[in-house]
């Protein structure tokens, strides 16, 4: 491997790679603008100059590829005249937008500028105007004065998501990013180019005009919206979610996630969310405290069994939970021995990029821990049937996606003949009114756990927002239950229960939360853990 | 560790600053003295005002420096200058103020749908003024926040409305020579 030299430092690195890549892994940064990791190699925006011993001319570090031997040196004062250049170039045009833009406080032109610009501007000529505030799609805003014509969205558009939407029109000073007349920046992935756009040109309309970004907090996690797993950061603030903002695991997203799955943390703030539980009291559904409707279920549940035995239960388990709380479930239903136990699972639209069919982040953990119909036992449509017609008598869902999934006729039907209907979910919905018990349950961004991916990576989801003082996780809920119904004295503690996992699931033998880290953890499909690929 | 003696010296009070004491000692007496004789002249003369600013039929007039609580600009069109960028909010020290954002069809995008300060809170610090890029936010001459509850220290955006007019000649005058604007 060829050794370079960096301000002194020596570093080993690949045949073929490129300069600013090498430096920016070995932790000395070069300041650039249009190179981005996932993207090909531009070298516009000059911003990345650096003095390599032997050139006559400073190079750009992004597409200057190493060799043996090389001195390459980013501090000189060359270097750093260079760089006072190309930012006061950049500024000469990018309008004082500061106070109003959303970038403000992310934006790489911004901190550049302390960095490496000058505090005097020397130009008094108007600053160009342009088209604000442009319509570019259903979920993207663009403003011309402030794109600094970096090509990151344009090579976006062409590479990523090959639709070609954004193009840079005409040439030199009247450059000017925009789209084709007539074709919208309307992809799937739109809201990914606000996330490399280094000044605030791209905008989300989602986030636009919300918060400035320094008030948030930012809490690693797992996008819950279809069974790739794409890793996250939920940016939060007063128990708020306020965005979600893909985290680089070239494992499974690279740096991207889709924009469906980027705007469904919107149902973590609803107003419609559960915060109190539900008994249905003289045909009334009420609220009471939360000791009262758990008694309530373990005791319907202990006198079904009792009276009309185990086969009399069926149990709808939630894809949205955790793995953890699935395996809670689970243990609850084996000390009632009730078998028939199905996953609810919508399935949608699948691309090959991202987008995966089953629209819930934990399917397959579901049906790991256990969640699945065993041999000869009834699965989702045969346990509404037996419900329909009488065979079973209490119904335990989790969650409601089973009135997507479901022939509405049977459902109906299903529900008429129930003799008591225990729902546990986030939000009102057509078929918690219809329950007996209902049981608020948490959302992904309110409990720290493990989700199970489609491909069996095993990835953690951190707790962001608190929930309401008082109200349990769903794993809680299921221990007292279990406590209630057992003689077991267990609590929900996500650690332990995981341990307790990795001993009774072969697939998962060892797994911790160390273990499986930001990056996740795969499991080699049954055959025992295998360590994760961490990048 | 071990401990480590240290002798300070202290001098002994000269001659001369006995006498520079005493000096102030007997100024200090007429001063109270002066402000005693000329208040028990008002109060021959039946006139108590001498020194007494009856509030609050009558208010002192405070200088351009002073720093009471904050208010916002308003401009001549009625709107508020300010452009919710959460600078102000950043700088609180003791976060009494809380803005949320929205958009306006103006030319400038962005205006305060909420923005609220907490003046049980605000210590009038004066650093959300000095971190307004907008001169949207100034100190004000205004202290009286009495109010009948919690909740009636808590103002709102129209509360805290000024026209830009009644600050040009007196705050913001200051804050641009002050802050080399």
């Amino acid at each position: 491997m060829p050794t370079i030299t960096i301000d002194g430092q020596a570093i080993e690195a690949p045949n073929g790679a490129m300069l600013l890549p090498v430096a920016l892994e070995n932790g000395i940064h070069i300041p650039h603008y249009c190179w981005h990791p996932k993207l090909s190699i531009d070298g516009s925006c000059r911003m990345c100059q650096v003095e390599v011993e032997g050139s006559p001319k400073l190079v750009i570090a992004c597409n200057m590829p190493i060799r043996d031997g090389m001195v390459v040196r980013t501090q000189t004062p060359a270097v750093q005249n260079a760089r006072r250049g190309v930012m006061e170039l950049l500024l000469v045009n990018h309008p004082l937008d500061c106070p109003i833009c959303d970038k403000a406080g992310e934006c790489v032109l911004q901190d550049y500028s302390y960095a490496y610009g000058s505090r005097q501007t020397r130009t008094q000529e108007p600053r160009r105007k342009l088209e604000k505030r442009k319509d570019i799609g259903p979920r993207m805003i663009l403003d011309q004065e402030r794109c600094i014509l970096c090509r990151r969205c344009v090579r976006f558009c062409r590479e990523i998501t090959k639709t070609n939407e954004l193009g840079v029109f005409n040439m030199g000073e009247h450059s000017v990013l925009d789209i084709m007349e007539g074709a919208p920046l309307a992809n799937d992935y739109s809201i990914n180019t606000a996330d490399i756009c280094p000044v605030g040109a791209l905008e989300s309309k989602d986030f636009h005009h919300k918060l400035r970004v320094w008030f948030l907090t930012k809490t690693s996690s797992i996008c819950p919206s279809c069974s790739n797993g794409c890793n996250v950061t939920v940016h939060h603030y007063r128990d708020r979610v306020w965005r979600m903002m893909p985290r680089r695991n070239d494992a499974v997203n690279e740096t991207w996630m889709c924009d469906h799955g980027r705007l469904t943390y919107q149902f973590v703030n609803s107003p419609e969310r559960l915060r109190q539980p539900l008994l249905r009291r003289n045909g009334e559904l009420e609220t009471c405290d939360w000791e009262d409707a758990i008694a309530a279920t373990a005791r319907q549940l202990h006198h079904t069994v009792r009276t009309n035995g185990a086969a009399a239960i069926g149990a709808i388990a939630s894809p949205h939970l955790t793995n953890e709380e699935n395996f809670r479930f689970a243990q609850v239903l084996r000390t009632l021995s009730v078998a028939n136990v199905d996953v609810a699972v919508v399935m949608g639209a699948a691309d090959n990029f991202l987008v995966k069919a089953e629209k819930a982040a934990n399917a397959r953990g579901a049906r790991d821990m256990g969640l699945r119909p065993a041999t000869g036992r009834l699965g989702l449509s045969e346990i509404l049937e037996a419900a329909a017609n009488g065979t079973i008598r209490v119904l335990y869902v989790c969650g409601s996606d089973v009135c997507q999934l479901a022939d509405r006729q049977l459902l109906e039907q299903a529900l008429a003949n129930l003799e008591c209907l225990i729902v546990q979910d986030i939000a009102r919905s057509p078929l918690a009114e219809r329950a007996h018990i209902v049981l608020p349950s948490l959302t992904f961004a309110e409990k720290t756990g493990t989700f199970t991916n489609h491909a069996g990576r095993v990835q953690q989801v951190h707790q962001a927002v608190n929930p309401p003082e008082g109200q349990p996780s769903d794993g809680e809920i299921f221990s007292r239950l279990l406590n209630y119904l057992s003689e077991a004295r267990s609590t929900f503690e996500p650690a332990a229960v995981l341990k307790e996992i990795g001993e009774a699931v072969p697939a998962y033998a060892g797994i911790t939360f160390a273990r499986v880290g930001p990056m996740g953890w795969a499991i080699g499909d049954g055959q025992g853990a295998t360590a994760g690929a961490s990048v | 560790m071990a401990t480590r003696a240290v002798t300070v010296s202290r001098p002994r009070p000269h001659g001369m600053q006995f006498a520079l004491g005493a000096r102030a000692i007997l100024r200090g007496v007429w001063i109270a003295q002066r402000h005693f004789l000329r208040n028990l002249w008002g109060f021959i003369r039946r006139k108590p005002t001498v020194f007494t600013v009856q509030f609050p039929e009558e208010r002192l007039t405070q200088p351009n420096a002073f720093r009471g609580m904050p208010v916002l600009v308003q401009m001549d069109n009625g709107k508020e200058r300010c452009v919710a960028c959460g600078l102000c909010e950043w700088a609180c020290p003791t976060d009494c103020i809380t803005i949320y954002p929205a958009e306006t069809a103006d030319e400038i995008e962005r205006y305060p749908r909420i923005f609220d300060i907490d003046m049980s809170r605000c210590m009038y610090c004066g650093l959300c003024e000095e971190a307004c890029p907008e001169e949207a936010i100034v100190m004000s001459q205004n202290v009286e926040i009495a109010a009948f509850s919690r909740a009636g220290t808590l103002w709102h955006k129209q509360d805290l409305l000024v026209p830009v007019d009644q600050l040009t000649d007196t705050r913001l005058y200051h804050v641009r020579r002050s802050y080399d604007r």
